[in-house]
C-alpha cells in the first residue's frame, strides 16, 4: 500500500476539480458528499499505509526524474516514513470531520462550493507536503498552504476584518517564508540536492560545497533559516500575530488551520528535517527558546481575551510553541506526538466553539455567553473533553504529551524552560476553563431572543464533535505506558533516535496535573462561583498587567509603529517618485509623440504623389550626402 | 566642358535625336490635353529607339517601335478614349507641391549629372568599332537568352500571363 | 566620336522628365506614361553599357528586353485599374484616389 501513498493527496485533488467543474448551483449535498468521501477515502488509504509501515517500517522515497536544469538534476517523487503516515492520518482525519461539520456550518452560503473547493485544496496542498521526499517539493506545497490559508481565511471577503486577516496571514507567514526559501536554496548550492536523505546525508559528514563559512556555522544558519519559515507558519513569536486574526475565517476553517493543515505545517518541517538541527546546539537553543517565549506569551495573552475564538487561537500558539520546545530540547517524538493529539483536542474544541458560534447566530464575545450547557449538553460535553485535554488532565490525551515535553524540558536540564513550561501549562488550563465556564454555566447575559433560538446543533456537526471528542480522550494511550509507549517504537523505527521518552521523574506527573488542576480551580473560583472578583483584579492592582495582556503585549502596535508605518511612508515616498518623476518621463513622451503626432498627421493625406515626392526627397538627401561622402562614383 | 568632342555626323544625329526625345518630353509636360500628351509620348519612345539603333542594338530598336511606339502608345490612347478623352489638364496653381517636385527632379538629376561629369569618375573609353563584330544583334540575344537566362525567360512568361489575367479580371465589368 | 557621358546624359534629363511628370500630373494614364518615361531612361543606360562599358557584352541588351516586357506588364494592369476605378468613381485624377489614408 505505502508505494500507492500518492492516492492520498490525490483524492482532494480530484474533490477540488470535480467541484470545480461543478461549479456554484451545485446543490449542497452533492458537493458535501464528495468533499467527505474523497477526504474519507484519502483517510482509509492513510490507515491503510499508516498500519503497513507499522507492521513493516518505512520504505525508500519514491522518485522519479522531473527536470534537468544545466547538470542539476531535479527529482519529485513521494516518501512515506513513520512521522508521515502518522501526520496524513491525522491530516484526513480530522479534515474529513471538518468537512462534514461544515456542511451545517456554512450552510446557505452562496458560495458554498467555492468554500469546499478551497478546502480539498488546502488539504491537498497539506497531505502533498507531508509526503514530499524532498525541499523544493515542500516548498512549493508550503506556499500552497499559505495561499489556501489566505483564501480560506478571507473566505468572507466582505468583511474588511476578514479580508484584512487573509493579507496578514499572508504577508506574514511570506515573511517567514523568505527565510525558508533561502535555507532551502543555501542547501541546495551546498549540498547539490534537494532531497532529504542527500541533505542529511551532506550534514551528517558536513560536507559542502561552500567555502564562505564554517561547516558548523552553515549548519546553524540553514537550520535556523528553515526555522524562520516554521516560525511563520507555525505562528510562533514573533510572527506570531497573524494566528489570531486569522479567526476572521469561517470556524471550519480556524479548526482546519489550527489542527491540521496550516500551523502543523510549520512543526512537521522541523520535526521531518531534524537532523539538520540535531547537528547543531546552537539552532537547537534557539528553537527551545523561541518555543518557550511564544507558550508562555501566548498563554499569558490568551487570559484576557473575550472572544472565544481568540482564546482558542492563543491556546494553539501555545500549544504550539510547547512543540517547538520540545524539539529544541530534543524531545523530538514528545513533540510529534503533542503534534498528533493537539490536533484532535484543537480541531474539537474549534468545532465545539463554532456549534457555540452557530448556535448563537455568530456572536464570538463570551461576555455575552453563559448557561449553554442546559441547551447544547453533546457541545458542552464535547468542550468540556477538549478542555480538559488542552490542560492536561490525566487521562486526556493532553495530559500525556504535555507530560512528554515537561519531562524533556526537565531532562534537558533548562529548569527555566521547564518553569516557563509549567506556569504556561497553569495559564492554559486557566483561560479555557474560564471560557467554558463563561460560556457553559451560570446565567445566560445575552439577549433573550438569541437564547430561545439558541439549540443543540444537527447531527452533521454533533458526530464530529463526538469523535473528536473520543479521539481526544485516547489519542494520548498511544504513547503511554498503557500501550507501552507505543508511537515511539514507532517513529523510531524510522531510524530517528531523538529524545525516545526521557528518564521518568516519578513526581512530574503529579505536578503537571496539581498545575492544570490549580488553574481550572482559579478558573472556577473567579467565573464559577464568583468567590474572587475578576473585575476587581483587573482594575485593581493588577490593572497594569491586565492592560498587557489584553492588548496582546502591544505587538501589534508595535510592528504597527516600528515596521508598518516606515514601510508606509517609504511606499508613500516611492509612489511619489513613481507618480511625479517616472510617470511624469513617460507622460512627456507620451504628451510628446501626441504633439508630433498632431503635426505628422497632416501628411498622411492619402496623396501617392505628395507620399512619392517625399520619398524623392528624402532620396535626394540621402543620394546627395552619400556623394559629398564618397566624392562621386569611383 | 565637352572637351575633345568632335563634331562628326554620329554626333550631330545624336544631338538631333536628343533635342527630339528632351523635346518631347517637356511638350508631355507642358501640353493640356491628354491627347496630345499621348501623341508626344508617341514622339519619345520613337526617339529612343533610335538611340538604341546608335547604341547598336537594333533588335531592341525594333521592338521598342513595336511594344511601345505601336501598342502602348495605341492603348493609351484606347484608354483615354475610354475614360474622359476630351479631359484637359487644368493649369496647375503653384502650389508647394509642384515647386518641391522640380527642386526633387532637379536635385536628383544634378546629382546624377555630377556623379557623371564632374566627380572624376572615368569613364572606359568607348571603342570605335562594335563589340560584336558584325555579328547578328538578333542572334546573340536569342542565344543569350535560351542559354543563360532561360529560367528568368520563362518566369517573365509567367509575369506576362498573370498580367494578361489580372488585367482582364480587373478591367470585367463588376456584376452587380 | 560617341561619349557614354552623353547618353547617360541623355537618359538622366528622361529619366528626371519622368520623374517630374510622375509626381505632379493629375491624369493617371500621364503618370503612368510618365512612369513608362522613368524606364526607358534606365533602358537608355543598360544599352550604353552593354555598348560601351568596360566589359561590352550582350546581356545588357537580354536585360533591356525583359524591363520591357515588364513595362508592358506593368501597364496592361495598370491601365486595367485605371479602367476599373474610372467605371466606379468616374474620374481619372490621381487626387481623388486617397482613400488609402484610412
Amino acid at each position: 500500500m505505502v508505494e500507492y501513498a500518492w492516492l492520498v493527496p490525490l483524492f482532494p485533488l480530484v474533490a477540488y476539480l470535480l467541484l470545480f467543474v461543478l461549479g456554484r448551483r451545485a446543490q449542497e449535498g452533492v458537493v458535501t458528499a464528495i468533499a467527505v468521501l474523497a477526504s474519507l477515502a484519502a483517510f482509509v488509504v492513510s490507515l491503510m499505509i499508516l498500519s503497513e509501515v507499522q507492521a513493516n517500517g518505512p520504505g525508500a522515497p519514491y522518485m522519479f526524474h522531473w527536470l534537468t536544469v544545466g547538470s542539476y538534476t531535479l527529482s519529485m517523487g513521494y516518501e512515506v516514513t513513520a512521522l508521515n503516515a502518522m501526520m496524513l492520518a491525522v491530516v484526513t482525519f480530522v479534515s474529513t470531520l471538518v468537512f462534514l461539520f461544515s456542511k451545517s456550518y456554512m450552510k446557505g452560503d452562496e458560495r458554498f462550493v467555492v468554500f469546499y473547493q478551497y478546502l480539498s485544496l488546502f488539504v491537498f496542498s497539506m497531505l502533498g507536503l507531508v509526503i514530499s521526499p524532498n525541499l523544493l517539493q515542500v516548498y512549493i506545497f508550503w506556499e500552497l498552504v499559505g495561499l489556501c490559508s489566505f483564501l480560506l481565511v478571507g473566505f468572507w471577503y466582505y468583511k474588511p476584518e476578514a479580508a484584512a486577516a487573509a493579507k496578514k496571514a499572508f504577508i506574514v507567514t511570506r515573511i517567514g517564508d523568505v527565510g525558508l526559501f533561502i535555507g532551502i536554496m543555501l542547501l541546495f548550492v551546498a549540498t547539490g540536492t534537494f532531497d532529504y536523505a542527500g541533505v542529511f546525508q551532506a550534514v551528517e559528514s558536513k560536507n559542502f560545497a561552500i567555502d564562505w563559512i564554517s561547516p558548523e556555522a552553515f549548519i546553524t544558519l540553514v537550520a535556523i533559516l528553515i526555522f524562520i519559515g516554521a516560525i511563520g507558519k507555525s505562528a510562533q513569536f514573533p510572527l506570531h500575530t497573524w494566528l489570531p486574526d486569522a479567526m476572521e475565517g469561517p470556524t471550519p476553517v480556524s479548526a482546519l488551520i489550527h489542527a491540521a493543515t496550516m500551523v502543523a505545517a510549520g512543526v512537521y518541517l522541523v520535526a521531518r528535517a531534524f537532523p539538520i538541527f540535531a547537528a547543531s546546539e546552537t539552532a537547537l537553543t534557539v528553537i527551545a527558546v523561541i518555543g518557550g517565549i511564544t507558550a508562555i506569551f501566548a498563554a499569558l495573552i490568551g487570559l484576557t481575551q473575550n472572544d472565544i475564538k481568540r482564546v482558542v487561537a492563543y491556546s494553539t500558539v501555545s500549544q504550539l510553541g510547547y512543540m517547538v520546545m520540545a524539539l529544541g530540547v530534543s524531545a523530538y517524538v514528545a513533540s510529534v506526538f503533542h503534534l498528533m493529539t493537539h490536533a484532535f483536542f484543537k480541531a474539537l474544541l474549534f468545532l465545539a466553539a463554532g456549534s457555540v458560534i452557530h448556535a448563537l447566530h455568530h456572536n464570538q464575545d463570551i461576555r455575552s455567553m453563559g448557561g449553554l450547557w442546559k441547551k447544547m449538553p453533546v457541545t458542552g460535553w464535547t468542550f468540556l473533553i477538549g478542555a480538559l485535554a488542552l490542560s492536561g488532565i490525566p487521562p486526556f490525551a493532553g495530559f500525556w504529551s504535555k507530560d512528554e515535553i515537561l519531562l524533556g524540558a526537565y531532562a534537558s536540564g533548562n529548569t527555566l524552560l521547564f518553569v516557563i513550561g509549567l506556569i504556561a501549562a497553569f495559564c492554559t488550563a486557566f483561560y479555557i476553563f474560564r471560557v467554558f465556564f463563561m460560556t457553559f454555566t451560570g446565567e445566560f447575559r445575552g439577549d433573550k431572543d438569541t437564547w430561545d433560538h439558541a439549540h443543540e446543533s444537527g447531527p452533521v456537526m454533533t458526530i464530529p464533535l463526538v469523535l473528536l471528542a473520543i479521539m481526544a480522550l485516547v489519542s494520548g494511550l498511544f504513547n503511554s505506558p498503557v500501550t507501552d509507549y507505543a508511537l515511539a517504537d514507532f517513529l523510531q523505527a524510522g531510524g530517528l533516535h531523538y529524545g525516545a521518552h526521557p528518564e521518568h521523574v516519578s513526581w512530574m506527573p503529579y505536578v503537571a496535573t496539581l498545575v492544570a488542576l490549580a488553574g481550572i480551580g482559579l478558573a472556577y473560583l473567579m467565573y464559577k462561583t464568583k468567590s474572587i472578583n475578576p473585575e476587581r483584579l483587573a482594575n485593581g492592582a493588577l490593572r497594569p498587567l491586565y492592560n498587557l495582556s489584553y492588548n496582546k503585549f502591544y505587538v501589534d502596535e508595535i510592528y504597527h509603529y516600528a515596521i508598518v508605518l516606515p514601510v508606509v511612508w517609504i511606499g508613500r515616498i516611492l509612489n511619489f517618485i513613481d507618480k511625479w518623476i517616472v510617470d511624469g518621463i513617460v507622460r512627456l513622451v507620451g504628451q510628446g509623440t501626441y504633439v508630433g503626432a498632431l503635426g505628422l498627421k497632416y501628411a498622411q493625406n492619402g496623396q501617392v504623389q505628395t507620399y512619392g515626392l517625399i520619398t524623392v526627397l528624402g532620396a535626394v538627401v540621402l543620394l546627395g550626402a552619400a556623394m559629398y561622402a564618397i566624392g562621386g562614383v569611383r | 566642358m565637352f572637351s575633345g568632342f568632335a563634331i562628326t555626323g554620329q554626333s550631330v544625329a545624336f544631338f538631333l535625336i536628343s533635342l527630339f526625345v528632351i523635346a518631347c518630353g517637356v511638350l508631355l509636360l507642358s501640353l493640356r490635353k491628354v491627347m496630345y500628351m499621348a501623341m508626344a509620348i508617341g514622339g519619345v519612345f520613337i526617339g529612343v529607339a533610335a538611340v538604341f539603333l546608335m547604341l547598336e542594338a537594333e533588335f531592341l530598336a525594333f521592338i521598342q517601335v513595336l511594344l511601345y511606339a505601336g501598342a502602348i502608345t495605341i492603348m493609351l490612347l484606347f484608354a483615354i478614349m475610354l475614360t474622359r478623352h476630351d479631359e484637359v489638364e487644368m493649369p496647375q496653381k503653384l502650389t508647394a507641391h509642384p515647386v518641391w517636385a522640380a527642386i526633387g527632379a532637379a536635385g536628383l538629376g544634378f546629382i546624377v549629372l555630377w556623379a557623371v561629369k564632374f566627380s572624376g569618375v572615368k569613364w572606359p573609353t568607348p571603342s570605335a568599332e562594335s563589340p560584336w563584330q558584325g555579328e547578328d544583334n538578333v542572334k546573340l540575344i536569342g542565344e543569350s537568352l535560351f542559354n543563360q537566362y532561360v529560367i528568368p525567360f520563362e518566369l517573365v512568361s509567367v509575369v506576362l500571363i498573370v498580367a494578361l489575367v489580372g488585367a482582364i479580371t480587373l478591367a470585367k465589368k463588376e456584376e452587380e | 566620336m560617341l561619349s557614354v557621358e552623353q547618353f547617360l546624359t541623355l537618359a538622366a534629363i528622361l529619366f528626371c522628365i519622368g520623374l517630374y511628370g510622375a509626381l505632379t500630373k493629375r491624369n493617371i494614364i500621364i503618370v503612368l506614361v510618365s512612369i513608362e518615361l522613368m524606364l526607358n531612361a534606365a533602358n537608355i543606360n543598360l544599352l550604353t553599357f552593354a555598348r560601351f562599358g568596360l566589359v561590352p557584352a550582350i546581356n545588357g541588351q537580354v536585360f533591356t528586353l525583359f524591363a520591357m516586357t515588364i513595362a508592358a506588364a506593368e501597364l496592361a494592369v495598370g491601365l486595367a485599374i485605371l479602367i476599373a476605378l474610372y467605371r466606379n468613381r468616374n474620374t481619372s485624377d490621381v487626387r481623388d484616389q486617397d482613400l488609402m489614408k484610412w
